[in-house]
């Protein structure tokens, strides 16, 4: 078996008891009780229009799984489609969803239990007094996350059994009701609003589906076996839910449910609906099948959500939402102990503050808002059509199914009770709040939504543009990358970099770019790779080398390529560069021969900011900095500010004009308080432009150049003004070019 | 001893073993060093935690072994038993012997995760090199 086979071991059976185990437990062996009293004959209705919601939202989560069988599931769609802003809220929804809906799991499994056993009643700790179905749940919750925490894979494969197990007495229990059943017994019918607050109520009960996409890495064959798995829970646990539902209101006397809910004495534990049924038409064996069953169910559906929000956690630590340091795993027990602890502990604070309403109307509530967002994930990566987009399962009718499962989730969410609708927007509402004040300074990833926006600012609307903008992450961490070719100069590019890293605090990311010919394929250079890591290594190990003399973090990578400024360029957007930091010569990137095809691959504007060395030995110590103002020049600015403060350098600040002099000092002294150069000497001059600046130079060992608007590189390679400068001095020439969007001064002040 | 570590397999567990082992291994004189870590799978049922997730964990491993010995050969396994896949490992790269590094820990924890080197030493087809970790105590965990 290949890797590949080795690692996606989960079959279709194991994927489907995923998430029929998860939903079977709340929608049988908690609810029915609760749904008949409230919708009389309407409950089995309920849980049909519960599933029919369901489905739209498992078509959506079946492509996206299909498209993206990664770790994280709904989590990582939203995030991926919509950005991290609604990502952050999916996310938190998620997992406390599951926190949410595990508390009241366990406060179904006390149910059982306390039926079991006869208790009843509360437990007294001084001024604290407990039920003792809570005390169950709380000792049954802390059993299941300790089971999670020490990590025994064979929970997961009993997985199978009890959702076989329970499938077979519901079946009989199905079968032999319908004996029973007749029309009259039916109690009577409710109004609509009724229903749907019924639906609202049960749609705890549909959870289930969306964590088998949570694991959706480890499915074999996710591209038919993810839809099928999710799909296909859907639909059993709607037909059960509806049978069993049935069944319970025709085969018993009308008022037998209300009955066993009157005359119950304070403290007493309520009766649990479909085990009196069963005990009352099939006799003790089915009552005592349906216990048993009942433990199961409520136990293996806590289990699996553990489980699930621990693949969240992860999901959402990798993309800097969460502290990473959540994904520790255990040395030992191969587990992620501390999301697992914390759930766990979340878990067990929700079982003690909340009722079972409570409880499951806020594990409703916040999966439907993921759910809405979910469908909303699903419409912009088909809009938008990214190339690595290419899911095995189509939701048909696009764009109406999606935009009906968007609509009927979050209509629903109006049927939620309200305390519980509340909590979930308050939940949702602190999340962006996270987002804003922690996440956004962390996060590096950007939503292929407000990609596709900002790529289009030209045509979108400016609102649009600048709400995109307004939220995009901006990754907390300042990266320097600089793209190696010639060793020579490999010691001066990274002493620059590593200089301007350090006074951020940042990494410098070295990358080697190694262009192979275009008839030589990819593929085949790779081969080759042996003789390109023996190059790679050894420059990069300099790199990384005279990097960490300064004391910056270094990451080193090697890109094969056929054209070298693109895959600048690309490698610049790859890795999160703020600025780059390259060579340029003719033994350097663009070699002379190789002017006309760089120029075809230029685009207009840079990924990020640009500076680009002609290296002369890297001298810092007397900068020359000639400016008119502009963005370019700001950079500049930027750039000579963090060398004096490495370097103390001696900053000289030159302005030539034909006006008066007088104007041009004045400039000068305010451009450079305005950019903190307040210690530099200024210097006006009249005349011809490059010729005063050649003259400048002269004194210098660094001249300091903004580009044009035109675009830096373009001029370099094109041979214009700024070239002619580089080759009429002597000192080191260093050109910037600002990136136009989210330049170093507005990331940094 | 050169031609028993002439190319040896390093199953690693976690950060701390693969940098325990990495040192134990620079103190002895050897060939070459396959560092390995095993993900284990639960064979049909969802995992103790994401595939992905224990992905990127074994490289952190494999960059902490590199950090002490430079480049070494480094591959993730898949299988549901730690054990057999290790020795698969060492037959895969034709290793010369496996080493391990005892990584502590006391009986209880060692029967609730069932002692892996315990095992190796016990059920091994191949030579199995047992190395001292740091006498200062940095290694195990």
């Amino acid at each position: 078996m290949t890797d590949e086979e080795l690692a996606k071991d989960l079959g279709p059976l194991a994927a489907l008891t995923i998430g029929v185990g998860t939903m079977i437990g709340a929608g049988i062996f908690v609810l029915p009780g609760d749904a008949i009293i409230k919708a009389g004959s309407m409950a089995s209705v309920a849980f049909v229009l519960g599933g029919v919601i369901a489905m739209f939202t498992a078509l959506s989560a079946s492509e996206l799984g299909t498209a993206m069988p990664r770790s994280g599931g709904a989590y990582y769609y939203v995030n991926h489609a919509l950005g991290p802003l609604f990502g952050s809220v999916a996310g938190w929804a998620n997992w406390l969803g599951l926190a949410f809906a595990s508390a009241f799991y366990m406060v179904g499994f006390g149910r059982y239990i306390a039926r079991i056993f006869g208790l009843s009643g509360t437990v007294g700790f001084g001024p604290v007094s407990i039920s003792a179905v809570k005390l169950v749940a709380l000792a049954g919750a802390a059993l299941f996350v300790f089971i999670n925490y020490v990590g025994a894979k064979e929970t997961g494969r009993l997985q199978n059994a009890i959702v076989i197990l329970l499938v077979a007495i519901l079946a009989v229990f199905t079968l032999l009701g319908t004996l029973r059943a007749a029309p009259e017994n039916l109690p009577e019918a409710r109004s609509v609003v009724t229903t749907l607050e019924t639906t609202g109520l049960i749609f705890v009960s549909y959870l289930g589906f969306v964590q088998i996409t949570s694991v959706a890495e480890e499915i074999q064959d996710p591209g038919k076996n993810l839809p099928r798995a999710v799909i296909g829970s859907v639909v059993l646990v709607t037909v059960i839910y509806a049978l069993v539902l049935v069944i319970m209101s025709a085969a018993v006397p009308q008022g037998f449910i209300a009955g066993l809910y009157e005359n119950l004495a304070p403290g007493e534990t309520a009766p649990i609906a479909v085990v009196e049924v069963g005990q009352y038409l099939q006799g003790a064996a089915m009552g005592g099948a349906l216990l048993f069953g009942g433990l199961l169910a409520t136990a293996s559906s806590a289990n699996a959500s553990i489980l699930a929000s621990s693949r969240i956690n992860f999901a959402m630590g990798r993309d800097r939402i969460v502290t990473p340091a959540l994904n520790e795993i255990h040395p030992r027990f191969g587990t992620p102990y501390r999301a697992i602890g914390i759930t766990g502990g979340l878990i067990l604070l929700f079982i003690v503050i909340g009722d079972l309403t409570l409880l499951s109307g806020a594990a409703s509530g916040l999966h439907l808002i993921i759910y809405g967002l979910l469908n909303g994930a699903l419409i912009v990566m088909r809009y938008v059509n990214p190339e690595e987009y290419a899911p095995d399962f189509i939701v048909p009718l696009f764009p109406l199914l999606p935009i009906v499962g968007g609509v009927l989730s979050f209509a629903l969410l109006a049927f939620v009770a309200s305390d519980a609708l509340l909590l979930s927007f308050g939940i949702a509402g602190a999340a962006i709040l996270w987002y804003v004040l922690y996440a956004r300074t962390r996060t590096e990833k950007q939503g292929i939504l407000s990609e596709h926006i900002l790529s289009r600012s030209d045509e979108l609307p400016d609102a649009a543009v600048s709400a995109a903008a307004g939220v995009q992450p901006d990754g907390g961490q300042y990266r320097v990358m600089v793209p190696l070719a010639n060793p020579e100069h490999e010691k001066d590019l990274i002493t620059l970099a590593s200089a301007l890293a350090k006074q951020r605090g940042g990494t410098v990311v070295a990358t080697h770019i190694v262009t192979v010919p275009d008839q030589t394929a990819l593929a085949s250079a790779a081969e080759r790779a042996d003789e390109i890591d023996e190059t790679s290594e050894h420059l990069l190990n300099r790199a990384r080398e005279d990097a960490e003399t300064f004391g910056v973090d270094v990451e080193t990578h090697t890109i094969i390529s056929h054209k070298s400024f693109e895959a600048i360029f690309d490698a610049a957007r790859t890795h999160t560069a703020n600025l780059v930091v390259m060579g340029w010569g003719p033994d350097a990137h663009g070699s002379p021969g190789r002017a006309e095809s760089a120029m075809d691959e230029l685009t207009e504007a840079v990924p990020c900011d640009f500076l680009v060395l002609r290296d002369r030995g890297f001298d810092p110590s007397h900068i020359l900095l000639p400016t008119a103002g502009g963005p370019d020049s700001d950079l500049s600015a930027s750039v000579a500010q963090m060398l004096q403060a490495e370097y103390d350098s001696d900053v000289t600040v030159l302005n030539v004009t034909d006006d008066d002099p007088e104007d041009a000092e004045a400039f000068l002294r305010t451009w450079t308080a305005d950019h903190g150069l307040d210690d530099a000497q200024i210097r006006v001059e009249q005349g011809d432009v490059e010729s005063a600046i050649a003259t400048a130079a002269e004194d210098a060992t660094l001249l300091l150049v903004g580009a044009t608007e035109e675009g830096l590189l373009r001029r370099l390679v094109s041979g214009s003004l700024v070239m002619d400068l580089v080759d009429d001095v002597d000192c080191s020439v260093l050109l910037a070019e600002k990136h136009r969007e989210r330049g170093l001064l507005e990331r940094l002040f | 001893m050169a031609d028993l570590l002439d190319r040896v397999v390093v199953p690693v567990a976690s950060e701390d073993d693969a940098e325990a082992s990495a040192r134990a291994l620079a103190r002895q004189s050897y060939g070459e060093a396959v560092f390995v870590h095993v993900v284990e799978k639960a064979g049909g049922a969802p995992d103790k935690a994401g595939v992905e997730q224990r992905e990127l964990e074994a490289e952190e491993m494999f960059e902490a072994a590199r950090a002490v010995l430079g480049d070494v050969e480094t591959d993730i396994y898949y299988g549901t038993d730690v054990v057999e896949t290790i020795f698969d490992a060492a037959e895969d790269v034709d290793a010369s012997a496996v080493v391990v590094t005892p990584r502590g820990g006391n009986r209880l924890v060692q029967l609730a995760t069932g002692d892996v080197a315990l095992r190796m030493v016990t059920e091994n087809d191949r030579p199995v090199v047992v190395l001292p970790a740091d006498q200062d105590g940095e290694g195990g965990t």
